[in-house]
């Protein structure tokens, strides 16, 4: 029971952490934000996150545009 | 962790090869992995209050409602630890939802926000585009959210900018070196590890491993930096040690090393070159403190360093406080961000570049101080004032009106001196510092020669010698009235200015930058006004001017009857051997003169002053030799007829008084020569003496009037016109001073009584001796002539009275005896004669030796009175030497035409 009270916690915050994300125009779907917020949960500094996200995201921006230009 | 870290990688990096995938894990788990210490603020509330305003700045206030509305069910569940660090990541990822799509931008966004990162690498410095790039985003702070939102880690950087900041130097400052705290070591560490990758700045869009030059490898960099600092000093520590030694106190790594005389930084403490260097520039500030503040401290407490040093010293310590000030604020910034964390809004943060950049205008004036005090070490008053003018003559407009700040407060007293001296004569100078020093010692009499002088080393550069000259003959001459005139005129009848002291050390700074305007002005307008009034008051209430008409009437013999009638009376006096003369018998004879001539319409304040001096009398001096006339001044008036001077007017009136006797003496020559020659033209053998006589006698008549003439009017009667002009027209005592020692100096010599002429002045005198010899000659052949006349005309009667008796007229033996007699008288004759030629031998012989001296003088006016003296060649003839010297006068002459 309370296991499930807990999941059932967990789930709602989840929710309103999707909803802040998506107000926030983040483009985080609910697989990496859970990601992201299990990393946060471990200590992780939000500021590096931020920006390994953001460098990888472009990583792979211009991988798909080379893959592009290369097809 | 490094698992759920590999599928967040896959997942955002979606339909990608695995390799590449793993490439950007591995570069993802080195940055995280680095044990990074977060920069931002633990606080929940901060956080959430930032995504409120970026809900705002998107102009999106219902989705902040909402927001606020989530946080708070967020808040109520409890179920995450970490809360802000969510929130903080979704702030981060944030994107404004009206950019075009985020896949297009990226590249644009690095690529805008590269050069500002990269700033402070040299390589980057001469790239016009990042001016271009940085200067939109600087304007574009408040007005432009679209460029703000944009990229999460500069704009928050922004934000905390514009929320925490207070100082607004801080915050310019934060405009043009936003960022720096970071950049700084990683700009460094650029230039040196990847100089290869500096040309890809420009294009970081052109191949992938490229990339890390965006900011998570700045992250990563600047991890691998605190990584590092574990065991170098970190940058915060090092600042804190800086700022304690811009107060001259030694820090714990940074000391004042002794022997090299500046502040070093400890050889052992680990530490990078940039730091190392940065905070040696630094420390230069701490050296220069020292030494300004050295200076003040050792000068301030001395009060014998006089007023002109305090000032100067209280200038020095006005500039240190606004560098104190500084300081503070500097500390105070330091105080802040230990508070709030390090690493709060890492733009405003102080960092060592920063404080170079704050402290570049300090250093300038601090350096300009310093240089002053060394220059300006050991010296005082004027000197200093000049030390410190010298040091404004630059071309740097702010180190100039610095300079010109500390000028005007250094001046300050010296024009106080100055203002207190010309208006009323008031010299309160206790250090020795104004350029007016005074002689306690000197008494009244001398007060206008004397107790005043210039102290020419402290007299400030921009003071002219003339102006100088001026001001101290100003405050004498105030001096003089109330001290010598007890003229105690109250300041306003005297002409004052209206306005009489500075205000401020402004005005001080505008008089003496202006010298040319208003205080040369000042200056004029007070000498005018003094010293026209000071010879107003010798004028009317001391007639200056009688006095000195008065010495030229009677110490020069100008009123001619009065000496003629002086020397009518004196002459049986003084005829009478020096040591029988009294005084008081001369002076009633001088009272009788001054009654019976024209001396007596004189003001009877001239003619109390005349009296008679007897010089010191040698042993065979007649009365002639001691007599002399004297003038007694006194007061005021003895200020232009000083000791000096009236001892030269009493040489001059011996020499015309001698001058004059001899043609006193001339004359009665004459006059016997006139009255015996009827008497005596019946004794034939006396006549070829008797021309004789007269010959000498004309000569000796010819050349005395000849020197009258040459004294009374080439000498005396020019000068003195010279001299009347001059006085006339005057300015100042000092004027009417010199033209009369000019007067007297040029009398003196022309008068032959100077040193070069003294051979002449000998000559002259044997001539006069002569001339009284003569006389005598003459007078003792008068005498024995009418003797024997008296004898013969005896000789005659009775033998008349005999042949009326009706006796023999003479006898046989009285005949004889007659006859014996008039032989011996005969015999005489020869005598007189041989007497009479050599002494016209000698007369002429001195007169040519005193003719041949004054053709070779080289005094004009002296050669025309030789030309004039032997207008007939009648000496030339005679005298080879003269002849000689006058054509050798005559070649000097042409050849220094």
């Amino acid at each position: 029971m309370a296991s499930a009270a807990n999941m059932n916690a967990v789930r709602e915050t989840m929710d309103v952490l999707l909803e802040i994300s998506r107000l926030l125009n983040t483009g985080l779907d609910m697989e990496s934000l859970s990601i992201c917020v299990r990393l946060c949960e471990q200590g992780i500094n939000p500021e590096a996150l931020s920006s390994v996200i953001k460098e990888l995201r472009k990583a792979a921006d211009t991988l798909k545009a080379s893959e592009n230009s290369a097809s | 962790m490094t698992l759920l870290f590999y599928v967040a990688c896959s997942i955002v990096t979606l339909n990608c090869v695995s390799a590449e995938v793993a490439h950007q894990f591995q570069y993802a788990v080195r940055v995280i992995g680095s044990n990074y210490a977060p920069t931002i603020e633990r606080d929940e509330f901060l956080v959430s209050e930032k995504i409120k305003k970026e809900f705002l700045k998107q102009r999106r206030e219902a989705d902040a409602a909402l927001f606020s509305e989530l946080h708070r069910k967020l808040q109520t569940q409890g179920v995450l630890k970490h809360r802000w660090s969510i929130l903080y990541l979704l702030l981060s990822l944030c994107e404004d939802p009206r950019k075009p799509s985020r896949g297009a931008s990226y590249g644009a966004l690095f690529a805008q926000a590269l050069p500002r990162d990269a700033h402070s690498t040299p390589f980057y410095c001469a790239r016009p585009q990042s001016l271009s790039l940085s200067h939109p985003e600087r304007s574009g702070l408040a007005q432009n959210p679209n460029s703000m939102g944009t990229s999460g880690v500069s704009s928050l950087g922004m934000y905390s900018l514009n929320g925490t900041t207070t100082a607004p130097q801080f915050l310019l400052a934060g405009h043009q070196t936003a960022g720096e705290s970071f950049r700084q070591p990683l700009g460094s560490r650029l230039a040196w590890n990847l100089p290869p990758t500096a040309s890809h700045f420009s294009a970081p869009t052109s191949r992938g491993p490229l990339l890390p030059i965006t900011p998570s490898a700045r992250a990563a960099l600047r991890q691998r930096r605190d990584v590092d600092s574990h065991a170098e000093i970190g940058e915060g520590a090092l600042i804190r040690d800086i700022l304690y030694v811009f107060q001259g106190i030694d820090g714990n790594f940074i000391k004042m090393c002794s022997q090299a005389n500046c502040y070093t930084i400890d050889e052992k403490v680990p530490l990078s070159r940039s730091l190392r260097d940065t905070s040696n520039r630094l420390a230069e500030l701490g050296w220069l403190h020292n030494k300004v503040r050295k200076y003040t401290d050792a000068w301030s407490l001395d009060r014998a360093f006089g007023l002109v040093g305090q000032s100067f010293c209280a200038s020095l310590h006005q500039e240190l406080k606004e560098y104190y000030r500084l300081l503070s604020v500097l500390h105070t910034q330091l105080q802040v961000e230990d508070e709030q964390g390090v690493n709060l809004g890492a733009e405003s943060n102080l960092t060592l570049r920063r404080l170079l950049v704050w402290t570049y205008d300090p250093k300038v004036r601090l350096k300009t101080l310093a240089a002053l005090v060394d220059y300006c070490q050991g010296r005082k008053g004027g000197e200093l004032a000049t030390s410190v003018h010298a040091y404004g003559k630059t071309g740097d407009p702010y180190m100039r009106a610095l300079v010109q700040h500390i000028l005007g407060l250094v001046s300050h007293p010296i024009l106080n001196f100055l203002y207190r001296w010309i208006y009323d004569g008031e010299l309160e100078d206790t250090y020795h510092e104004f350029f007016v020093a005074s002689d306690p010692t000197v008494k009244t009499d001398r007060l206008w020669h004397d107790k005043y002088t210039l102290r020419k080393s402290m007299i400030p550069s921009f003071i002219t010698m003339d102006q100088a000259n001026k001001v101290l003959l100003i405050g004498k001459s105030i001096n003089f009235l109330h001290q010598v005139c007890h003229d105690r005129t109250p300041p306003g009848k005297m002409p004052v200015p209206a306005s009489k002291s500075t205000d401020s050390p402004r005005d001080a700074v505008e008089l003496f930058t202006d010298l040319e305007g208003a205080f040369q002005g000042k200056i004029d307008a007070a000498y005018f006004d003094t010293s026209k009034y000071l010879l107003d008051v010798l004028n009317r209430n001391y007639l200056l001017l009688e006095h000195l008409q008065a010495m030229k009437r009677y110490l020069l013999l100008g009123q001619g009857d009065f000496i003629r009638h002086l020397m009518d009376l004196l002459k049986p006096e003084l005829a009478r051997p020096a040591t029988t003369l009294y005084q008081h018998n001369l002076t009633g004879i001088l009272e009788t003169a001054v009654r019976a001539t024209n001396a007596q319409f004189d003001s009877p304040e001239i003619l109390k002053r005349l009296d008679v001096r007897l010089l010191e009398v040698s042993p065979g001096d007649t009365g002639w030799d001691v007599f002399s006339l004297d003038y007694h001044v006194d007061g005021p008036i003895a200020t232009v007829f000083t000791r000096e001077c009236m001892s030269h007017y009493l040489r001059v009136f011996n020499f015309l008084w001698r001058a004059k006797r001899m043609e006193y003496t001339l004359t009665d020559i004459w006059k016997g020569q006139m009255c015996n020659a009827k008497l005596l033209k019946n004794m034939p053998e006396l006549s070829g003496v008797l021309h004789q006589c007269h010959i000498l006698a004309s000569e000796m008549v010819h050349f005395i009037h000849q020197m009258q003439y040459y004294i009374t009017f080439e000498v005396l009667e020019c000068s003195w016109d010279e001299l009347w002009n001059k006085v006339q027209h005057a300015q100042d005592l000092d004027h009417i001073i010199a033209a009369h020692e000019v007067f007297l100096n040029t009398i003196i010599t022309r008068c032959l009584l100077d040193n070069n002429n003294r051979s002449l002045l000998n000559q002259l005198r044997a001539i006069f001796d002569q001339i009284i010899e003569f006389q005598n000659a003459q007078d003792s052949l008068y005498r024995s002539g009418l003797e024997e006349l008296q004898l013969r005309l005896q000789f005659e009667e009775t033998k008349r009275e005999r042949q009326e008796e009706g006796e023999w007229g003479v006898t046989a033996a009285q005949e004889a005896e007659e006859s014996r007699h008039v032989q011996k008288f005969q015999e005489t004759i020869p005598k007189m004669r041989s007497q009479l030629r050599i002494l016209t031998h000698f007369y002429q012989g001195i007169v040519q030796q005193f003719l041949v001296l004054l053709m070779t003088s080289s005094d004009e006016s002296l050669q025309f009175l030789s030309f004039r003296l032997d207008f007939n060649e009648h000496y030339k003839a005679r005298d080879p030497r003269l002849r000689a010297s006058l054509g050798a006068s005559r070649g000097r002459r042409s050849s220094n035409m």
